[in-house]
């Protein structure tokens, strides 16, 4: 996954965008995960084990994918269900997954959350 | 129009895509039972499996938290790749990144599940795949056993009905170690083992296959 050098800045900047992005209308949640500390924000808690085991999968499996169709490094995963969309990243070490309805433009929110 | 016509109709037409659309590198379709419909001719056996592998654990997943997929997709720094539900299928194709997404999604949203409803229009019978199965092995030895094996009736009844035959009389058996073979099948002859689940291997078979009594084989059927 690409972008390693992230300063602590950016990661803070990150987190804040995240902070605003969640109050907007069908953001779900977000996981912020390092490898020693998690920063984790939805609505309904009793999800939050089922999405997080659902980001480490797209993460570990996402990237086999991307070996076995030998399309380089992973920039981004995105998952879509019937009502929902995730859009998984990593951001330095940080790996980044955000839930959202499957209306949200999701570029956009890239974006807003300097990404793109 | 018989599955393996079916089958060349869609291998001809993820063909005829990627000419269209030469940026796509590799296409397949494969049903949410991990059976391969068609591949073009890059997809090899190899990165089927293994792409298929990865999407059932992702999809497990998801459906546990989501309930379900209907899309994948993954930009990589050198090419794409995506998984699209369609009908009860999923396409699979990997693209250079410079492949036009929305070319690649209107094929794999528009062009296929058109082509599929067209061929099942055309077709007097749905599409139809007998599923693998799994099988708890118990040997068959001595004097008078040949070389077939011995399967649960209702197992059978079962394939033949998805197959429209009036009979399977040939099983693919693959073992989990990945040793295969292929074999003449009968029922159960035995009352007292109808029902359970199980195969019975003639003890050679048995030994090529490197399976034992208790351990699970996969076994499907074969067209005559």
């Amino acid at each position: 996954m690409p972008s390693k050098n992230k300063s602590k800045d950016d990661i803070e900047d990150l987190r804040e965008a995240l902070q605003e992005i969640r109050g907007r209308k069908g953001i779900i949640g977000y996981i912020l995960r390092a490898s020693d500390s998690a920063s984790v924000d939805f609505e309904d808690p009793s999800k939050i084990g089922d999405y997080a085991v659902l980001a480490a999968t797209a993460f570990e499996e996402g990237g086999n994918m991307a070996n076995t169709f030998r399309i380089g490094e992973v920039s981004d995963i995105i998952l879509e269900g019937v009502k929902m969309k995730m859009l998984f990243r990593a951001v330095g070490d940080h790996r980044l997954s955000v839930f959202m309805e499957k209306t949200v433009d999701h570029d956009l929110l890239c974006k807003d959350l300097s990404l793109a | 129009m018989d599955k393996e016509i079916y089958a060349v109709a869609l291998n001809n037409a993820l063909n005829e895509i990627r000419n269209v659309c030469p940026d796509v590198s590799c296409s397949f379709i494969f049903t949410k039972d991990n059976l391969v419909v068609a591949a073009d001719e890059q997809a090899a056996e190899a990165i089927i499996e293994k792409t298929m592998h990865s999407f059932q654990t992702i999809e497990e997943k998801a459906r546990a938290a989501i309930g379900g997929l209907t899309t994948l997709l993954i930009n990589g720094k050198k090419g794409k790749a995506s998984i699209s539900s369609v009908n009860d299928m999923y396409v699979a194709m990997a693209a250079s990144e410079k492949a036009d997404l929305i070319c690649l999604q209107s094929v794999t949203r528009v062009v296929v599940p058109t082509m599929l409803r067209l061929l099942e229009g055309i077709a007097p019978t749905p599409l139809k795949l007998a599923p693998s199965q799994q099988l708890i092995v118990d040997t068959l030895s001595g004097f008078f056993v040949g070389s077939s094996v011995e399967i649960d009736p209702h197992v059978l009844e079962q394939w033949s009905e998805i197959l429209n035959v009036k009979k399977v009389d040939e099983v693919e058996i693959e073992a989990f170690g990945g040793k295969t073979t292929q074999c003449k099948a009968k029922e159960i002859g035995e009352e007292k083992l109808k029902g359970k689940g199980i195969i019975r291997i003639p003890e050679k078979t048995c030994k090529s296959l490197e399976v034992k009594k208790g351990e699970l084989v996969k076994v499907k059927p074969l067209e005559g």
